[in-house]
This record gives structure tokens, C-alpha cells and sequence, in this order.
């Protein structure tokens, strides 16, 4: 059967998602209980909202971590085109090895939960205990035995499981015969075709920038607008999440042509791009990751200067109102930062599997007299070509959602219609590039060394 | 010519392989692969001499270790004992990147298969180890590879990627690679093994033209005993071990030696 052997990364993206939405939950039933405790009058509201913020949160979370698995699964099938089409020579059913896939990913997503969920819980604890330690929290009663950290834990191995289910969906697609024969690469990618779901993605583009025009229109004159705005958001980004293997090459191929044309850098350049599917799977989980620290960056940042603007002439207010929004806005992109984080484990995983199923061309361009400092230069360049290009393509996305955001919320403050300029927060700006690069060599280093040691004759021996 | 070990050596005066009219030369090579009760022995005390110019098959049963050797005549693997020579170059003392530079400026090779880069086309496979060295082919150079690629009918191809070309084709520009740089020294590894006969006719009579017409030095490694009569001389390996070299042969003949050699084993 097909396995996935290495479920590492899965695992570990399983895990992370149920640690923090357990930790986040565990936080809020604390924060609720010192609230309680404090005698305040509207406990029970506070309660609700916190909750509420808490859970867009986490489903944030788990969304980006099942498009992570989905895209993990679906990277290692396509390298195990080969050996998924033997066995379908010697007569096992395309259906079977699915399902056996699909059950690998349910028994990770169940130890990710357990892991992630006692995990979560462990830290949420420890930061109560040194909050009461410290004074800025009173002491307060609360069992971390909390029913409500079953539900994200539920939610992760469900993911987990469908996500792997979805990931696996090219094995129905691989012909027997593709185990036969010498072409250099059996192609997997060109051989499924969906009109299906570029039809999708033309028809929620078109719908979703409607919205977000009409959310901008309507948010000249109430604040409602912002809420056609977010539809028309989810709608077009989906369709841009749909339509990534036909977004992302052009933006590839432009970071790769700043690389120069040193036959390094072009190999590089051409390896990022040379399958529309696979560099679309590879960069959409940061894509989203980055848009969305943006969108929220600008669109708080916008609404920060929009209020400071208004309370100009009131220095007590400001001074009283400032802090608690960069406390929120520090808080909202911390939670939110997380996400970006599971996305770039993705970013990770899938480079060091791309890598790992080209030893053979690696040992080839060995042979043919590349070095090994031209070869960990190849990797480190095509991980800084993904990373740049998802990074890039994020942060213009995230501009234009923050300040459609900013404008529909606050286009008709101030009495009337009026345009609000975006406010780039450069700070997260400068941490989203920072982040970026570090990204880069961090998911380059043991590619870099695992290509550099491949041996030519190992990589040419006929398997 | 072969006993290369009886070479008479004048005290003071070494005797290169260039002298000998050799391309390329092992003396006493021996390959082990693991070590205590699971070795397994791959080569021992070969020492053989390739011609300059000459067309050279090395034929031998499965495991009898052609594609070892060629390996580490090709500084792509290390020998456990003895030397190996690519022109004057002691390949056994050369360092990683001295190695490398070898095998891109002066050997080409060409595998059975998985031998193009799936993300270049053939003009950019063709090119590459010209890119490698961070030049561009000089005018007769590229006049050279031009005619390389025309009278390998690869002319209407040269913008395809590998997995748009047929088996034969990929070959073919596998040739126009190894020969572009006018390397010291072709290796083949079963070249036509996952060809059919016809394509393998056809990518062998390649070969064999540019050694006769160019005088380009090439070692192949074969099991078909057709490919090998295109040669000039053939060797036989069993067992690790030289146990025949001869000259031009017919097919029959190779048939029948090699039938021999099975039958003793
Ligand atoms: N990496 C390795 N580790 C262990 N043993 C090896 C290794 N490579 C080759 N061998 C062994 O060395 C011997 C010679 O192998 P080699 O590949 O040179 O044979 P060959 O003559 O090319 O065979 P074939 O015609 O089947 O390609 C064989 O017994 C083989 O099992
Ligand atoms: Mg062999």
C-alpha cells in the first residue's frame, strides 16, 4: 500500500493547531473566571466575546493547517507516482490506496490533538501560574479540565483526516502505466484536469470583488458595509486559493528573473516553477498566512489613525484609548501571527520532500559537474524564490483587503463620505520580510545538506 | 598492451598514461562495498588501460561489475585500492571539487536512463555544462554542437522539454551532451538498455561514428552483444576480474563467448 511514511510534518502541524486552540481556550476560561471573580457587571457578555473572538481565531488556525496537510499529502503522493502506479500494475485498486492514506492522516490528526491539546493546556496553566506569581493576575480557581478543548481538538483531527482525504486525491488520477517506461518524470500534474475548478474560482472572483466594491460604496455611508466587504473577502480569496496554480508561477517566475541567469539561479527559478500545481501547494498555506496578518495589520493600523485623527483635540481621551489598542493590536496579531507560523512549517515540509524526491536529479547535475556549493546554492535560492513570491504576493493581497477593511468600516465616520488613506503598519511589515527571510534559510538548511551529500552514483544507480 | 603492471619503469623517469598512448588507465583497482561478514567484493586487481581514440565495450554478467568501474574511471565513486588514471590526472588524489571540475570539462557521460534535467530543454541540457563552467562556446565550439545537434536530427526539437521526447530522443541529445564539450572520454552505461532495438541500432551507430570520425574515446557498458561488435575492442568482467580482452568481434562471437562464460559459471 501506499504510505506516507514520513508523517512528521503532518504530525507536527496537527499538533501546533490543537495546542493553540486548546491554549487560547484555556486562556479565555481563565480570563473569564479572574473577570467573575472581579464582580464585574457585565461578566457574562465579556464571557461571550471572548469566546467568540477565541474561536475565529482558532478556526483561522485549523483552516490554515488542514490547507497545510492537504498540500503536505498531496506533495508526497505526487513523488510516489511511480510506486502508487506499480501497485496498481500488480492490481491494487486506486480506491484502496486512498483510503489508506486518509486513515494514516486520521491516526496523526488524533495523535496531533492529544499531543497538542495536553500541550496547549500545559502552557495556558504555566502562564496563569506566573501571571498570579507575578501580581498581574489574581488568584483564581480554574480546572484545566475543560470540555470546550475537546471541540478544537475534534476539529483537528477532522481536518487533519479530510485533509489528507483531499490530499490524496491525484492517487485516482495515476495511470498503471505511468510505472512503465523512462520520461525523465512521469507527470502527474498535467494529467488531471479541472474545468470544474477554474469555473469555481471565475465565478467566486467575480462575485467576491463585486462584494468588496459594493462593501466599499456602502461603507461610505454606514459602517455596515464592512460586513458585504468581509463576504466579498472570504469569497475572492478563495478564488485566488482555487486559481493558485495559475496566480503564483507568473509571480515565481518574476522573483526568479531578479535571481540573474547564472545556470544556478535559472535552475533554481525553473525548479520553483516548473509545476504550476506543486509551486501553488507549496506557497498558498504562507500566502494565506501573510495575507492575513496583513489584512488585519493595515486594517487596525488604519482604524488607529482614524481614531487618534477624530480625538485629536481630546489628549485625555487619547491617552486613555491609546494603549488599549496597541494592546489589541498586539494581542490580534500574535494570535494571528500564529497561523503564519503553521503556514511557513508548511513551506518547509514541502521543500524538504521536493528535495528529498529529486536525489536523482540531484546526483545527476553531480555527475554532469555541478559542486556541491552550486547545488546548496540551487536549494537556498528556490527556497527564497517560494518564500519572496508567497511573501510578496501576501502582503499585496493583505494591503488591498486592510484598507477595503479600513474603508467600509470607517468611510462614513466623521459625518460623511469620505476616502480613508491605508496606513501601512511598517513594523509588521518589517517582521512579515524579517520573517520571510529567516523562513527561507531555515527551510533550506537541511535540504541544502541532504542535496550536497548526495552522492552521483547512488542517484544514478537504475532503480 | 593490457598486463599494464609489466610496464618497464626507467629509475627516476615516471612513465605517463599519455606515453602509452592511454586515455585512461587503472592499475591493481579494488572495490569493496561494506566491510566484515556482509562485504561484497565488486572489483579486484583490475589494471587496464583504455586507447585513445578507441571505441572500448566492457561486457560481463549481472554483478560482475561494469558499472563500478566505470564509476570510478569517471571519478564518480572511489576505489578501496589501486589508481586511477583520466588522461595524466591521477583521479584517487583529487579533491571533491578537482573531481567535479573533471567530470565537467573532461568526461561526458551518458546513463541508461534519468539522463537529462527535467526543468531544461535540449538546448539548455546540450548547453549545460558550458553553463556550468560559466562560459560561452567559442565559434567553432558552437559550430561543433550546431552540427552535433543537426546530424542527431534534434534541429526541430531543440525547445522541448525531456518529457515531450521519445525514449531514443532523449538519447540522442544524452549524446549531443556528452560530445559537445569534445570531452578526453565518453562513458555509457548501457546507453540502449531501455530502448528498442531499432532506436538502440540507431543511438549506437552515433556512438560508434564519433569515435571513427572524430576519434572520440569511449567506454560503453553493454549486455548486447550487437551493440558490442560496434566496438573496437571489447573487455570482459566476471566476478570483479578482467577475463578476456579482444579486438573487433561479430556478434556470434561475443554470443558465444559470453554464452562460455555463463555456462562456466
Ligand atoms: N552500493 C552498493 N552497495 C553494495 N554492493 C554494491 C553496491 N553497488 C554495487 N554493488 C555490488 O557490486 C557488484 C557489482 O555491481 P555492478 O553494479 O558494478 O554490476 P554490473 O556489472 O554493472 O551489473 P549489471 O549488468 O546488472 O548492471 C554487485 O555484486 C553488486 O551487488
Ligand atoms: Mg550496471
Amino acid at each position: 500500500m501506499t504510505r506516507l511514511r514520513d508523517q512528521g510534518p503532518t504530525l507536527l502541524v496537527a499538533t501546533l493547531a490543537a495546542a493553540f486552540g486548546a491554549a487560547l481556550l484555556q486562556v479565555t476560561g481563565i480570563l473569564a473566571v479572574v473577570i467573575e471573580d472581579s464582580g464585574a457587571a457585565e461578566s457574562g457578555t465579556v464571557r461571550l466575546l471572548l469566546g467568540l473572538v477565541a474561536g475565529v481565531f482558532i478556526v483561522i488556525a485549523v483552516y490554515v493547517s488542514a490547507v497545510v496537510t492537504a498540500n503536505t499529502v498531496a506533495t508526497v503522493v505526487a513523488g510516489r507516482t511511480r510506486l502508487i502506479a506499480l501497485y496498481r500494475l500488480i492490481g491494487s485498486s486506486a480506491r484502496a490506496q486512498r483510503t489508506t492514506i486518509a486513515k494514516e492522516g486520521l491516526l496523526v490528526g488524533i495523535a496531533g490533538a492529544i499531543l497538542g491539546g495536553v500541550l496547549g493546556s500545559a502552557v495556558a496553566w504555566a502562564a496563569g501560574e506566573i501571571g498570579v506569581l507575578q501580581g498581574s493576575l489574581p488568584r483564581f480557581e480554574h480546572s484545566l479540565l475543560d470540555p470546550a478543548v475537546l471541540l478544537p481538538m475534534a476539529a483537528v483531527v477532522v481536518t487533519t483526516w479530510l485533509a489528507a482525504w483531499a490530499g490524496s486525491r491525484h492517487v485516482l488520477a495515476v495511470r498503471p502505466s505511468q510505472a512503465l517506461g523512462n520520461s525523465a518524470e512521469a507527470d502527474l500534474e498535467t494529467v488531471s484536469r479541472r474545468t470544474g475548478r477554474a469555473v469555481a474560482a471565475w465565478i467566486l472572483g467575480i462575485v467576491g470583488f463585486a462584494l468588496l466594491a459594493l462593501g466599499v460604496v456602502v461603507g461610505l455611508f454606514r459602517p455596515e458595509g464592512v460586513l458585504i466587504g468581509l463576504l466579498g473577502g472570504i469569497l475572492s480569496f478563495t478564488a485566488i486559493v482555487l486559481a493558485a496554480h495559475r496566480v503564483m508561477p507568473p509571480v515565481l517566475r518574476a522573483v526568479g528573473r531578479a535571481f540573474g541567469d547564472g545556470p544556478v539561479a535559472r535552475l533554481a527559478a525553473e525548479n520553483a516553477v516548473r509545476h504550476p500545481e506543486r509551486s501553488a501547494r507549496m506557497t498558498i498555506g504562507l500566502v494565506i498566512g501573510v495575507t492575513l496578518v496583513t489584512t488585519f495589520a493595515v486594517t487596525m493600523e488604519s482604524y488607529r489613525t482614524m481614531v487618534l485623527a477624530a480625538t485629536a483635540d481630546r489628549a485625555e481621551l487619547q491617552d486613555a484609548l491609546g494603549p488599549v489598542i496597541d494592546a489589541t493590536v498586539a494581542v490580534f496579531s500574535i494570535l494571528i501571527g500564529f497561523s503564519a507560523v503553521i503556514a511557513a512549517v508548511g513551506l518547509v515540509n514541502t521543500l524538504s520532500i521536493s528535495i528529498l524526491q529529486r536525489t536523482r536529479e540531484l546526483g545527476l547535475l553531480r555527475a554532469l559537474g555541478f559542486d556541491r556549493r552550486q547545488v546548496r546554492a540551487m536549494v537556498v535560492l528556490e527556497a527564497a524564490a517560494l518564500a519572496i513570491a508567497a511573501t510578496l504576493t501576501g502582503l499585496v493581497l493583505g494591503v488591498a483587503y486592510g484598507w477595503v477593511g479600513a474603508q467600509s468600516i470607517l468611510g462614513s465616520v466623521g459625518g460623511g463620505p469620505g476616502i480613508v488613506a491605508p496606513t501601512i503598519p511598517w513594523p509588521i511589515i518589517a517582521i512579515v520580510v524579517g520573517a520571510a527571510i529567516l523562513l527561507t534559510l531555515v527551510a533550506s538548511v537541511a535540504p541544502m545538506r541532504r542535496a550536497a551529500r548526495v552522492s552521483p552514483v547512488v542517484a544514478l544507480a537504475v532503480q | 598492451m593490457i598486463a599494464l603492471r609489466g610496464i618497464p619503469s626507467v629509475e627516476g623517469m615516471q612513465i605517463t598514461p599519455t606515453d602509452l598512448g592511454l586515455i585512461a588507465r587503472v592499475v591493481s583497482l579494488g572495490k569493496q562495498y561494506g566491510t566484515g561478514a556482509g562485504a561484497v567484493t565488486a572489483l579486484e586487481d583490475v589494471s587496464i588501460g583504455l586507447r585513445r581514440g578507441e571505441f572500448t565495450a566492457i561486457m560481463g554478467p549481472s554483478g560482475s561489475g561494469k558499472s563500478t568501474l566505470m564509476h570510478i574511471m569517471a571519478g564518480l565513486d572511489s576505489p578501496t585500492s589501486g589508481r586511477v588514471w583520466v588522461g595524466d590526472t591521477d583521479v584517487t588524489e583529487l579533491s571533491d571539487s578537482a573531481l567535479t571540475l573533471l567530470r565537467r570539462r573532461r568526461v561526458g557521460f551518458v546513463f541508461q536512463s534519468f539522463n537529462l534535467v527535467p526543468t531544461l530543454d535540449v538546448r539548455g541540457n546540450i548547453m549545460l555544462p558550458f553553463e556550468l563552467d560559466g562560459r560561452r562556446p567559442a565559434t567553432e565550439e558552437q559550430a561543433w554542437i550546431d552540427g552535433l545537434v543537426d546530424s542527431l536530427g534534434l534541429a526541430s526539437r531543440i525547445r522541448h522539454r525531456p518529457h515531450e521526447l521519445s525514449g531514443g530522443q532523449q538519447q540522442r541529445v544524452a549524446i549531443a551532451r556528452a560530445l559537445a564539450t569534445r570531452p578526453d572520454l565518453v562513458f555509457a552505461d548501457e546507453p540502449t538498455g531501455n530502448l528498442d532495438s531499432r532506436t538502440g541500432r540507431e543511438v549506437l551507430a552515433l556512438l560508434a561514428e564519433a569515435s571513427s570520425r572524430y576519434g572520440q574515446s569511449i567506454a560503453m557498458v553493454t549486455h548486447d552483444p550487437v551493440a558490442a561488435s560496434h566496438a573496437d575492442r571489447i573487455l570482459y568482467l566476471a566476478d570483479g576480474r578482467i577475463v578476456r580482452d579482444s579486438g573487433r568481434s561479430t556478434p556470434e562471437e561475443i554470443s558465444t563467448y559470453m554464452l562460455a562464460m555463463e555456462q562456466a559459471a
